[in-house]
């Protein structure tokens, strides 16, 4: 088991109750949809994982280790085993594509040649060989994604969380990406990826988790009810 | 891996530097005119302490003793003077030197003053000097009590105004130096917190992939001691060049005593730069914790 959460509850310190007695288990190497309308509390579980905000109650494991009573100076360690992929990209404009990638490495204390090995690597694997040297302005919203999902890949996530990441892509560019992510996910990589778009869930047949004012309201295996 | 990523702190720290160049500018530039104003009010300071050392140092008492007084009561007097608590040294005036000094006081050598006089009315006197100048007026009334003393006079009244003023000049430059200190590092803090905000998409990233804050952290720091550095050794430049050529223009007209001391103004330098640098240290952790908080 990958992540557990039990009972967990995330208020807000203006009162805003934005998740409400959450429990799901996800299994190594599985791959899962978090959908539900806008406020529904997908942002908010997915800042869970990486603790960019505790829980007000309740209890997360990532591994077999409670993340709820985590020190601050533990917080790196769970974040290189968690890749994030977004929906704006959040790429350094003034850094070159395999820059972009090679930032997630250094700032992990990697030594260099392991990160020519592994920029090399995922680069091949999201299929942007010959644009290492291109700066994110001369390259399009798909290209910028791939290299976005590049740098979540380089630390070797166990982990991947991708939130809303076709969503400011158009409809061919994003099935590209959930091909990526497919690949991704079925050489052993754990896939979450927060979304609106009703088409790419439909034609997955994976696992789907609907979210509804904070709390799980369908947790389907294949997502054909819920689509 | 320490090395490396001292290195890589470098690195970052001078490309941040290089590549918002007017952020740079801006905050080199805050810190050199902030050093620059907090070094002219210290080299103020020092040379309003050193005219008000000189006017202190110039305080002591005289004490004139009594007529028709035997050597050894004369060498008794100086004894129990010298013995006093904070009696620098003392000084016997005879009355003979005494009325030459006078006669010289009024300049003219051909104009004999005993002569004219028909005897020397001028008694003999100590001339004592304290240790702490500030202790004059109370070694003064023991001296007045010493049998033989007819009279000491130290200008009374006339010398606690003086400490008064003193006092109060020292006091408010020194408000004036905190004043400016604490300005100094809130304006830096500002213009880094500036340079800071238009990183924060960076750090935010560099936190969620998982960095550690001080692997954060120092690259900022470096560049603040780099900005601090720099914009301290400019004004310092700037000062020294502006108080070197006020000393060779000016040092010979005025009365007032110009502190030209090399040591006091190396030691001065040497301060302001290492204030830069703690300034743009200061500046930068105060600016910094509020967006690791992610």
């Amino acid at each position: 088991m990958l992540v557990q959460f039990y009972n967990v509850s995330k208020i807000y310190s203006n009162g805003v109750k934005a998740l409400d007695d959450v429990s799901l288990k996800i299994e190594r190497g599985e791959f899962l949809f978090l959908m539900g309308p806008s406020g529904a509390g997908k942002s908010t579980l997915i800042k869970l994982f990486f603790r960019e905000e505790a829980p007000t109650r309740g209890q997360i494991f990532i591994a077999s280790r409670s993340i709820v009573r985590m020190k601050r100076s533990e917080v790196p360690r769970l974040r290189r085993n968690i890749g994030i992929v977004f929906q704006d990209f959040k790429l350094l404009e003034n850094k070159t594509a395999s820059e972009n990638i090679a930032f997630a490495m250094e700032v992990v204390g990697a030594n260099p040649k392991e990160i020519r090995q592994r920029v090399a690597e995922v680069i091949e694997m999201v299929g942007l060989k010959g644009r290492e040297k291109s700066f994110p302005g001369e390259l399009s919203g798909g290209e910028q994604q791939r290299i976005g999902i590049a740098r979540a890949l380089a630390n070797r996530p166990l982990l991947l969380i991708a939130d809303e990441p076709t969503g400011n892509l158009d409809i061919d560019t994003s099935r590209e990406i959930m091909e990526l992510l497919f690949d991704i996910n079925r050489k052993g990589t754990t896939v979450i990826m927060a979304t609106h778009a009703r088409e790419l869930v439909k034609a997955a047949r994976k696992r789907v988790i609907l979210l509804d004012k904070g709390r799980v309201v369908a947790d389907n295996p294949n997502g054909e009810s819920i689509v | 891996m320490i090395l490396r990523n001292v290195m890589y702190f470098w690195r970052e720290a001078w490309k941040s530097l290089r590549r918002n160049k007017v952020l740079t500018i801006a905050s080199v530039s805050t810190v050199s005119i902030c050093i620059l104003i907090l070094g002219m009010a210290v080299l103020m300071t020092v040379n309003a302490g050193s005219v008000m050392k000189k006017l202190e140092s110039d305080v002591e008492m005289v004490a004139f003793l009594e007529h028709a007084l035997t050597r050894s009561q004369i060498s008794q007097i100086e004894e129990k003077i010298s013995q006093l608590d904070g009696v620098k040294s003392v000084k016997f005036v005879s009355r003979d030197t005494a009325l030459a000094r006078l006669g010289k006081s009024y300049g003219n050598k051909e104009y004999d003053l005993k002569s004219t006089l028909g005897k020397n009315p001028l008694p003999h006197s100590f001339e004592v000097k304290a240790r702490n100048p500030h202790d004059v007026p109370r070694i003064a009334s023991k001296v007045d009590k010493i049998d033989g003393v007819y009279k000491v006079n130290y200008g009374q009244g006339v010398v606690e105004r003086l400490f008064a003023v003193t006092k109060w000049v020292r006091a408010i430059s020194l408000a004036f130096i905190v004043l400016l200190s604490l300005g100094a590092v809130f304006l830096i803090a500002t213009t880094i917190r500036l340079a800071i905000y238009a990183r924060r998409k960076e750090i935010y990233l560099m936190k969620l992939i998982g960095a550690t804050d001080w692997f954060i952290r120092w690259p900022f720091f470096i560049e603040g001691i780099l900005l601090g550095t720099l914009g301290a050794l400019l004004s310092i430049l700037l000062l020294a060049g502006a108080y070197s050529s006020l000393i060779s223009n000016m040092g010979s007209v005025y009365f007032i005593p110009l502190v030209t001391g090399g040591p006091i103004l190396g030691r001065l330098y040497i301060a302001l730069l290492a204030a830069g640098t703690v300034l743009g240290v200061a500046g930068t952790s105060i600016s910094l914790n509020r967006f690791l908080d992610v």
